[in-house]
């Protein structure tokens, strides 16, 4: 009895500074874990000279905004493939998010024949190499003339990110109780009625994840976009970046610095603002 | 209400269209082509040459051996930091009382950056010379330290780890954070009652309960460990020499450098299978209630 009694009378005191010692632990951890990334953001807020002088410096000897000006007006390319990447993640996640919800139902809510083996076949896209998948859609497009256009992107992206929308759509419509359905169905509602004005307003948390994991992964793809899209003026963001870099051979990393940095706002914006459900989202798809 | 065989297919039609064109169609037909020559270049259509081309690929192509053994060079180190990392990172923030939703977002925001920009990130991180990293180094009290860590063959595929880590610990670290939030919090308690130390209590208590979370996020990491393309294709180019080959960069280079698609085909199968006999076995190896609810 005493020794239980020391123990958390011990405890208490110590609570305290463990736990003070725990956030510093976490905090340097954190602070390292960002260093890369704060480490393009200063290099892009710099002057060249300031950039390649040696030996280098943490803190900047000038601020300014002259990389990012720079970028903007005078480097059409990547105006361009921001247009590509906003277009091309846009209409992928819109289409996967309309075919998910649908899929979703189906597999949630209806029961047929070989439903459990369609849905497993659908999800094991998840583990295959997509370069397998890569070399026939590169000969089918190839032949039908779709490399190099929106839609040669747009096709296989909804294919491959659709499997991860029916499986955070699927677990969502099967957990909708039997009396909403049954009420539904007392109102008078035909079946679309009921999916598109009962269901889908109380799954829309799912929905939100399905489009913000969409959103996320589809604007940072590079295997398809590189190999899909050879002419320059078709490329999206990640691989239009490396292709300037490659381009330039002049280390220009200020430049190079303020790209990656507008390139990854939107989907920083993105993420920050819809965390709880791309988090939500993916813990779904990993974990189920 | 009438739940007809037609609005069903209705339903369906959308993920049947783009999983049978883009999925099932590539799958088959990949396959098809891993048992033929084909040269895309040359070739009007392909040859079919049964096992022929497997044969050559696992027991006379060089480079294919080369690809093979970085991989599992990348793949160990990797399996074992990403692991490590974020297994530690989950027990420390799980123990936080405020701030836990904040540096949540810091370790997960990787997650969101194309991995082509973290190569380049890395890249400039680690250059040699005006690199911050190396001149850290060099302050540290090695007075000429200048590693190019990207073009020497010794540190280029661990350079590549780091990198890929980076951007992988957010994942399992959602993983690792929801089992650690769904342990009882009475079972940890109870061990504090007998005493137990903090490092007794997550050996004895924490990491026997968090099993399946372990064989999850181990399973995702070797999946992801043997898909290493975009950063060695936008930082190294497989090189230097071929010292950052992976099975998937050789495989691309094959495809779409050669155009040989039939031994493109062959080596990504080959990937595929290791990758399903890789996950089979991890499964296999924990308990079978840990295997059930993978």
């Amino acid at each position: 009895m005493t020794r239980l009694g020391d123990s958390h009378l011990r405890r208490f005191r110590n609570l305290k500074k463990y736990k003070i010692g725990i956030l510093l632990i976490v905090s340097v951890i954190a602070l390292v874990y960002v260093s890369p990334l704060l480490w393009m953001f200063i290099t892009s807020i710099r002057p060249t000279w300031d950039i390649y002088k040696f030996p280098p410096s943490v803190i900047p000897g000038a601020v300014t905004l002259e990389n990012y000006v720079y970028v903007v007006t005078q480097m059409e390319g990547f105006g361009r493939y921001f247009l590509n990447s906003a277009v091309v993640t846009g209409v992928t996640v819109v289409i996967v998010v309309i075919s998910s919800a649908m899929g979703g139902y189906a597999f949630g809510i209806r029961r047929f024949k070989g439903q459990n083996f369609l849905f497993m076949a659908v999800i094991s896209v998840l583990t295959i190499p997509y370069i397998m998948y890569l070399i026939p859609i590169y000969i089918m497009e190839d032949r039908l003339g779709l490399r190099n256009t929106w839609w040669g992107l747009i096709l296989p992206y909804v294919a491959l990110n659709l499997p991860w929308g029916l499986l955070i759509m699927r677990g969502a419509f099967s957990t909708v109780p039997l009396d909403i359905r049954d009420a539904a169905v007392i109102d008078g509602c035909n079946e679309f009625q009921m999916w598109y004005k009962v269901l889908l307003p109380i799954v829309r948390p799912a929905l939100a994840a399905t489009t913000i994991i969409t959103f996320v992964f589809a604007w940072q793809e590079y295997l398809f976009a590189s190999t899909l899209m050879t002419k320059n003026e078709w490329q999206t963001l990640p691989v239009g970046v490396v292709w300037i870099r490659d381009e330039l051979q002049t280390l220009v990393y200020g430049r190079i610095g303020a790209m990656i940095i507008l390139s990854i706002i939107p989907v920083f914006v993105l993420f920050i603002a819809f965390r709880k459900f791309f988090i939500e989202g993916l813990r779904e798809g990993m974990i189920k | 209400m009438k739940e007809s065989r037609l609005t069903l297919l209705i339903f369906l039609a959308p993920t049947l269209f783009f999983v049978l064109v883009f999925i099932a169609y590539p799958v088959v037909y990949s396959a098809y082509l891993s048992l033929s020559e084909y040269n895309y270049a040359s070739d009007p259509t392909p040859k079919f040459i049964g096992f022929k081309g497997y044969i050559e690929t696992i027991f006379e192509d060089s480079m294919f051996h080369t690809a093979l053994i970085n991989q599992f060079k990348f793949a160990v180190p990797y399996f074992v930091i990403t692991f490590l990392a974020s297994l530690i990172l989950a027990i420390l923030i799980n123990e936080l009382r405020f701030g836990a939703s904040f540096f949540q977002v810091i370790f997960y925001l990787p997650m969101v950056i194309p991995l082509s920009l973290v190569g380049i990130t890395f890249a400039w991180l680690l250059f040699p010379d005006v690199g911050i990293f190396n001149h850290f180094l060099r302050s540290l009290g090695v007075s000429n330290w200048n590693i190019d860590w990207y073009g020497d063959p010794k540190t280029a595929l661990n350079s590549l780890v780091v990198a890929r880590s980076w951007k992988m610990i957010g994942f399992t670290l959602i993983i690792l954070l929801s089992g650690l939030q769904g342990l009882s919090k009475s079972l940890r308690e109870a061990a504090k009652v007998d005493g137990a130390n903090f490092f007794q209590e997550i050996w004895y208590i924490v990491l026997p309960n968090l099993k399946p979370y372990l064989l999850i996020s181990g399973v995702w990491i070797l999946i992801n460990a043997m898909k290493t393309f975009e950063l060695v294709a936008v930082v190294t180019q497989g090189g230097p020499g071929m010292a950052t080959l992976t099975l998937y960069y050789y495989t691309w280079k094959l495809a779409f450098e050669r155009l040989d698609m039939g031994r493109a085909s062959q080596v990504a199968y080959i990937t595929a299978v290791i990758i399903v006999l890789f996950s089979w076995g991890l499964n296999r190896l924990f308990k079978p209630e840990a295997a059930s609810r993978a």
